[in-house]
């Protein structure tokens, strides 16, 4: 169900500013819908996603209905050493994913 | 063939719904206020420094772009600690809260939201001193997005 391609520059400088984009493929399900049962389907979406890079935060992006299907979000971040940006969501019902992707500061 | 009566309710009830709409968009501007006021516990927050960047006119409201930028040093000291996403004609309005840390070096970020209808979107940004600031934009929808049930 979860997939995300990550986008971050080949290469950076010190002290570059760097813009890192993040496509994920989910569904991001509101709910609310009849599942033909009697019942209603519930809340299925990506609520929060967090992204972290040389010890620190740089973002933490809160989700709500309100995101579309297949989010997609574009963030800055200071390169400062090489290493790797890891990306954790948080799924309705408790799932998690990560991923991360490798920043080469020259 | 309907009846004279039939005819009449018929009028009324067209009158009634071309009415209506002046009324709700005087209703829509009060709640948009008030959704506001709750993110930022009540202060009003500036209009400048934000750039909110969302087309005017979009066909489809399953997937809009939508990019802010807040003019910010974006330093320990002083940055931008959130920005707050509101469509208040959306079923639930509070579409997507982004948090950034001093580490982000630029406030600025993009991605997509959905909107129900054609409505005022507003970006509500929380500075680390305390200042709030904000940026609307109103969005036509040709096609909404089915996100109110059914």
């Amino acid at each position: 169900m979860f997939n995300a391609r990550i986008t971050v520059p080949p290469q950076a400088k010190a002290g570059d500013i760097v813009e890192i984009k993040v496509l994920m493929r989910h569904p991001m399900d509101r709910g609310g819908q009849s599942d033909g049962k009697g019942g209603i389907v519930p809340r299925k979406i990506l609520n929060r996603m967090t992204a972290t890079y040389a010890g620190a935060e740089i973002i933490r992006f809160d989700m709500h209905t309100g995101v579309a299907a297949n989010p997609f979000i574009s963030f800055r971040t200071r390169a400062v050493e090489t290493g790797d940006i890891v990306f954790e969501w948080r799924e309705d019902g408790g799932a998690t994913y990560t991923r991360s992707a490798r920043l080469t500061v020259a | 063939m309907p009846s004279r009566r039939d005819l009449v309710a018929l009028a009324a009830a067209g009158l009634a719904l071309t009415a209506y709409p002046a009324s709700a968009g005087a209703a829509e501007n009060e709640t948009l206020d008030e959704l506001v006021r709750r993110v930022t516990d009540g202060a009003a927050p500036a209009e400048t420094g934000v750039t909110l960047d969302i087309p005017a006119l979009v066909e489809n409201g399953n997937s809009v772009d939508v990019r802010i930028a807040v003019d910010s040093p974006m330093t320990e000291a002083e940055h931008v600690r959130w920005i707050h996403l509101i469509a208040d004609r959306n079923p639930f309005p509070d579409m997507a809260r982004i948090h950034l840390s001093p580490r982000a070096g630029l406030a600025e970020v993009a991605t997509t939201l959905r909107l129900a209808q054609s409505q005022t979107v507003a970006a509500v940004v929380a500075h680390s001193d305390g200042r709030y600031a904000i940026a609307k934009a109103p969005v036509v929808v040709t096609l909404s997005a089915c996100i109110d049930g059914g």
